[in-house]
This record gives C-alpha cells, sequence and structure tokens, in this order.
C-alpha cells in the first residue's frame, strides 16, 4: 500500500503545479444572526424539534422500566446506575459535553456520555445537563471541545439535533428511523 | 462515441421524459423540498456570504491537498486508526475484503455512501459470501429492488408508498400498508436485528478533518452510528476530495450541507469518528480503518479548469435544481452521480468516451451554478465538457459534419442568404421536417417566412 500512497501523493503534487482559479472573496462577517439569549434560544429550537425538556425528573423516569445509564457523576447521583443494559434498555440517560443554543443541539462523546450506542440505541434518550453547558452556536461549541480535550480527543463525538428521524417515503417525516423517537433534556439548576 | 452508454441514455430519458406519472411524483417530491430549503436559508443572515466562505474552504482544502492528506493521515495513525491509500476501485475493494476475511466477517452492516456505490462494493462482498446489508431507509429499499440509488441524498425519491410497500410485501412478506411511519417501522426492527448481529459497519464520510484526524459523518436515522458502534470492524470509505483543513470549518459547513441537502438548520446526527474504542468503552469497534480512495480524482485535481468540481459536498441540490434532472429523472443517466455535478465529474472519473454524451443532458441555464453553496461553476464545466468531447472527437461524426457545413454557411453572406432561401423552401415544402426529425418529434417547426428579414428591411426602408 505504500506505493499506492506514493503514487497518490505524487499525482496530487504534479497536478497541484498550477493553482487553480480563487473563488470570489469572502468576508469574515457572521453568516448568522446573533444568538442573543443562549438558554431561552436553546429551549426554543429543542422544542421546536420535539424535544421535550424535563421539568420533574422523578416524574419523567417513571414511564420507563427498563433503564440504562453511563458513567456520569451527575447522572449516577440522580438517576442512579440504572437496572438494564444498553441492548434492552427503554431508556437510555446520558451527561453531554455542551448544548447548542442555535441549533438546539446536544454534544455527546464517548468521555461525556459513556458508550457509543448508549444515547443511540434506546427508544428515548434522556440529556441530563447544567444550564452552564449551553454555547450560544457552532462555533463556540467547537471552541468549548477544544479547550475540553485539549488534541486527547475522545473516540466518536456527536452533534444530536432532535430525534432519529428519516423523510426517505415521499419526503414524509417519521420519527425514530433507528435511533430514539424521543430526546429530552433535564437541568439541573 | 461508443453506442452503448449513450443509446442507453437517449432510450431512458425518453421514456422516463414521456412518463406523467414518474413526472408527479418528482414534482411532488421537489416541491416539498423546495419549500423546506427556502425556510433553512432564511435561518443564514447571508447566505451568499456562507458560500463564498465554504468555497474558500475547500479551495484551501484542494489546492493543498498533498499537505491536508498527511496530515489526515498522521493524526489517524496518532489515535490508533489504520490508513489505506486505494489508487483504484479494486484496490478499495481488495482491501476491504481481505479485512473482512481476516475478521472472518460473515455479516456488514453499511450506511449510506455514495463512494462505495461508486466502486461497486456490495457486489465484490456479497460475491465472496459475505451478507451486506445497506441500513439507511432509503438504500434498504433500494436494496430489496435491485435498484441503485436514484438520487445522491434522497435514494428513493422515485418510489410512492404503495410502491414500496409492494415491495416489502414481495421482499419481506409484510402486509401490504399506507402509512410512510408504518413502512419506517417495518425497517427498523428487522435492521435492528443485522445491527446486533453484524462483524463489520462500513460507512462513508461526508468530511475528513486534516487537523484531527476525524471522519465527520451526517446522517438524519442513526444508522451511521449504529453502523460505527455495534461491530467489531468500522470502515470509513473516503474520497480525497472530502479533506478540509480544520474542525472549526464544520461551524459552516455542517449547517450549509443540510440547508442545501434537505432544508434542515443542521441534519440530526453529526458525528466525528477518530479512531476504535478506547479504554474505559466496552461498545465500539476494535478497529478502525479509513480507505482514502482516488479513483481518478487526481485526473480531475489535474484539470485546472475544472478542478472546482472536486469542492463538491454532495447535497444534491444541483440535482433537485436541474430541469433535465425533473424530468428525465436518476436513473436515465446510468451514473453514480446524477444530474449536473455527476454530467461534469463522470467523464473525468470514467472514461470519457462512454460519458461525453452527458452534458449535452443540460439546458445550459444555469440554475445548478445558482444553487451550489460551494459556488462550482457547473454549467460553464458542463461546457467544458462538451468542448473536451468534441476536441477528442468524441461528437458524432454527423454532429461534427453539420458545426462544420453550419459554420462555412455562416462565413460569407451569399452562401448564407442562399441557405436561408433553401431553408425556407424546405420548411414550405415541409421536407425540414423530416431533415431534422429527431429534433422535430417533440417540437413544431415555425410557420416559413414569406421573405428573408433582410429582403423585408430593404423594403421597409425604400418605402418609408
Amino acid at each position: 500500500m505504500n506505493a499506492a500512497r506514493e503514487n497518490i501523493l505524487t499525482r496530487v503534487r504534479t497536478a497541484l503545479r498550477s493553482e487553480s482559479r480563487h473563488p470570489p472573496p469572502a468576508t469574515d462577517a457572521s453568516v448568522f444572526p446573533p444568538v442573543l439569549n443562549s438558554e431561552v434560544r436553546f429551549k426554543e429550537e429543542f422544542v421546536a424539534l420535539t424535544g421535550e425538556v424535563v421539568q420533574n425528573l422523578g416524574q419523567f423516569l417513571k414511564g420507563f422500566t427498563r433503564i440504562a445509564t453511563d458513567g456520569n457523576p451527575l447522572v449516577q447521583e440522580l438517576v442512579g446506575a440504572g437496572n438494564a443494559g444498553i441492548r434492552d434498555a427503554d431508556l437510555g440517560v446520558t451527561g453531554c459535553d455542551c448544548l447548542v443554543a442555535q441549533t438546539g443541539s446536544v454534544i455527546v462523546s464517548t468521555h461525556s456520555a459513556g458508550d457509543r450506542a448508549l444515547s443511540v440505541l434506546p427508544p428515548t434518550h434522556l440529556i441530563i445537563a447544567h444550564r452552564s453547558q449551553i454555547v450560544p452556536d457552532l462555533d463556540a461549541a467547537i471552541m468549548w471541545l477544544r479547550e475540553r480535550y485539549r488534541g486527547h480527543w475522545p473516540s466518536a463525538l456527536s452533534l444530536i439535533t432532535g430525534p432519529s428521524r428519516t423523510a426517505d417515503i415521499e419526503k414524509i417525516l417519521v420519527m425514530g428511523a433507528h435511533g430514539p423517537k424521543r430526546i429530552a433534556v433535564y437541568f439541573v439548576d | 462515441m461508443t453506442t452503448g452508454t449513450l443509446t442507453r441514455f437517449k432510450l431512458d430519458a425518453a421514456t422516463k421524459a414521456a412518463d406523467l406519472h414518474h413526472r408527479a411524483v418528482i414534482q411532488r417530491n421537489i416541491t416539498t423540498y423546495d419549500v423546506a430549503v427556502a425556510r433553512g436559508k432564511a435561518r443564514f443572515s447571508d447566505w451568499s456570504n456562507a458560500r463564498s466562505r465554504a468555497a474558500a474552504i475547500k479551495w484551501e482544502a484542494i489546492n493543498h491537498l498533498d499537505r491536508y492528506l498527511e496530515q489526515f493521515e498522521c493524526n489517524v495513525l496518532a489515535n490508533g486508526g489504520c490508513v489505506c491509500w486505494a489508487e483504484t476501485a479494486a484496490d478499495a475493494r481488495d482491501y476491504i475484503l481481505g479485512l473482512a476475511k481476516r475478521h472472518g466477517v460473515q455479516k456488514i452492516v453499511k450506511s449510506k455512501s455514495m463512494t462505495t456505490e461508486e466502486i461497486h462494493l456490495n457486489q465484490t462482498l456479497e460475491g465472496e459470501g459475505i451478507r451486506v446489508i445497506e441500513t439507511d431507509l432509503g438504500e434498504y429499499i433500494c436494496q430489496l429492488r435491485g435498484e441503485p440509488p436514484y438520487h445522491i441524498v434522497t435514494p428513493v425519491m422515485h418510489l410512492t408508498k404503495a410502491d414500496i410497500a409492494r415491495t416489502f410485501q414481495e421482499k419481506l412478506g409484510t402486509p401490504l400498508t399506507e402509512s410512510a411511519e408504518e413502512l419506517t417501522m417495518i425497517a427498523r426492527a428487522r435492521l435492528r436485528h443485522e445491527f446486533m448481529a453484524a462483524d463489520m459497519g462500513i460507512t462513508g464520510a461526508n468530511f475528513a478533518v486534516a487537523d484531527t484526524g476525524m471522519v465527520a459523518i451526517t446522517e438524519n436515522e442513526g444508522n451511521a452510528r449504529l453502523s460505527f458502534s455495534l461491530p467489531r470492524v468500522h470502515v470509513a470509505v473516503v474520497g480525497i476530495e472530502k479533506l478540509i483543513p480544520r474542525l472549526e470549518d464544520l461551524a459552516l459547513l455542517w449547517p450549509l450541507l443540510s440547508t442545501s441537502g434537505t432544508g434542515q438548520a443542521v441534519t440530526v446526527y453529526n458525528s466525528l469518528v477518530g479512531g476504535p474504542r478506547q479504554s474505559p468503552e466496552t461498545l465500539g469497534p476494535e478497529e478502525f480503518h479509513v480507505v482514502l480512495l482516488d479513483n481518478g480524482r487526481t485526473r480531475l485535481l489535474a484539470d485546472v479548469e475544472q478542478r472546482d468540481a472536486l469542492h463538491c459536498i454532495r447535497c444534491g441540490a444541483c440535482l433537485n435544481i436541474c430541469p433535465v434532472y425533473r424530468n428525465i429523472g436518476g436513473h436515465a443517466y446510468g451514473t453514480t452521480y446524477q444530474g449536473p455535478i455527476g454530467s461534469v465529474i463522470t467523464p473525468h472519473l470514467r472514461d470519457e468516451r462512454d460519458w461525453s454524451h452527458l452534458p449535452y443532458a443540460s439546458s445550459l441555464c444555469g440554475a445548478c451554478t445558482d444553487v451550489c453553496p460551494v459556488r462550482i461553476d457547473l454549467h460553464h464545466h458542463l461546457l467544458h465538457n462538451r468542448r473536451n468531447a468534441v476536441q477528442h472527437k468524441f461528437d458524432s461524426t454527423g454532429q461534427s459534419l453539420l458545426f462544420r457545413a453550419w459554420l462555412w454557411t455562416m462565413q460569407s453572406p451569399p452562401r448564407y442568404a442562399v441557405a436561408g432561401k433553401a431553408a425556407r423552401l424546405a420548411l414550405r415544402l415541409g421536407i425540414a421536417q423530416k431533415f431534422l426529425r429527431p429534433w422535430t418529434a417533440n417540437r413544431e417547426l415555425p410557420k416559413a417566412p414569406a421573405q428573408s428579414f433582410k429582403d423585408y428591411w430593404r423594403r421597409h426602408e425604400r418605402g418609408s
């Protein structure tokens, strides 16, 4: 395979001896309207995506019988160790890295939210987070991740925006294609 | 010009263009898309600048591709992953097959990847007795029907609920239903079992981030996440043009891709995979392999004029806007990548002789260029490809003779006048219709004017 590597890189370098036409100039101005109040905006976006903001955690948890959780201390404190494995749980409870107000998204990783499948395999996903974890936009979220991990990245991260969905059939929106049909967040004050 | 692909294209395009049911299905689909995209664009304060910035990011990556490829490789290796450099489709297939054999793989779950369609990966693996299951709902339906994807983003855009219900009844024995939700749940339940039992997960990548060595995978369903979470081995097949310099670039590229692709602010799952599982993870692949695929891309890179075609992020916007695509549909092209972008890149990636007719499947209206989120000059590239085809003598003898005759006529006023007279006579006698047969099959010729414009002008001037 080393020959292939050299061949490809040589072809690339030969091709790049002449530079292609520059694209029209862009400005550094932001292309999105500013996020004024991160917490309010996050909730608006999250709810618009059919996400639920849980007020009473105990009440919410009563709706589930088989619960799987990650090793996140916040989750352990509020929900406990859970009583089911990832494969049979009807609820997966995880922490998260940060939450993005601009898009109503949650970032989970193998550091913040347990094994890769915990936030995608069970039919409902509950995220437990502090309000302080909400960042205004995607730029801020990536900056947050850079500072948090400083080059020692988790093996996998996902920006989650709403429940799993598909519109492959006649563009009709169906929730819960493969991942959770419901997504909820509980903020610890 | 070889006849196989051209003849099939002409036949399929003519059939589909006259199929009113097909047209209704596509129009309904694309109208829904148009509404969603308009809403999505309204979330930007400056869509035009967003496109320019995205173009600048991809320009930087593509014009320094050697540097970013090496940086990406270095970071993947540091994260504990493996990198395979594949010069051709066969190299990529051989590598993945070897890997599957080494791990005793019997079942593979795949998430949507046009690059694996391009290299015909499934056929190779299935030929060796390995079960390959497409897990994206649209791709799953394609696989059951034995059809290639109709569209790079929406694989079964051409099918109705009823078509899909019939396919499920035939192939899976499930009862007929008119509900998209029930159909989705049938697929969900079936595919759950496949995910649990699979030994290998194969995904594509929407971006490859050089400065962190991660592949970025965009999806709505969660099947890609399951594909790289549950099986023992994860393979990501990545065209070398997918490189982007920095993680920060995704803050723009993620929303841009989903806005142009489906109208969503961002797609449900935008994942970054940087390697195999690390302690203390108990689930997740033990091995992570990235296949970096050339397969003709360096040929396109060497074409300075059309290099920006490698900026494409495969959002599908140029397909949806194209009046030709809307009429002939995705299958008529006969290519992995359909629509304007497909007609631009396919003659470069594959044998130009076989595909040089595609750039003519365009009205050159420029709508594709207007919607492209990374500002690829698509309709000019269609023209460039037409010129290339003529220069390489791939156009038909009849066409080149006709153009030479036209040039000869236009170069002299007396010849032009004689030709005009002959044309008016031919129109009046009804010979022109026969002479211009392919063109007149679906069009009416104008009525023969009594005189030329020149004659009219002369008389008009004299009279005044």
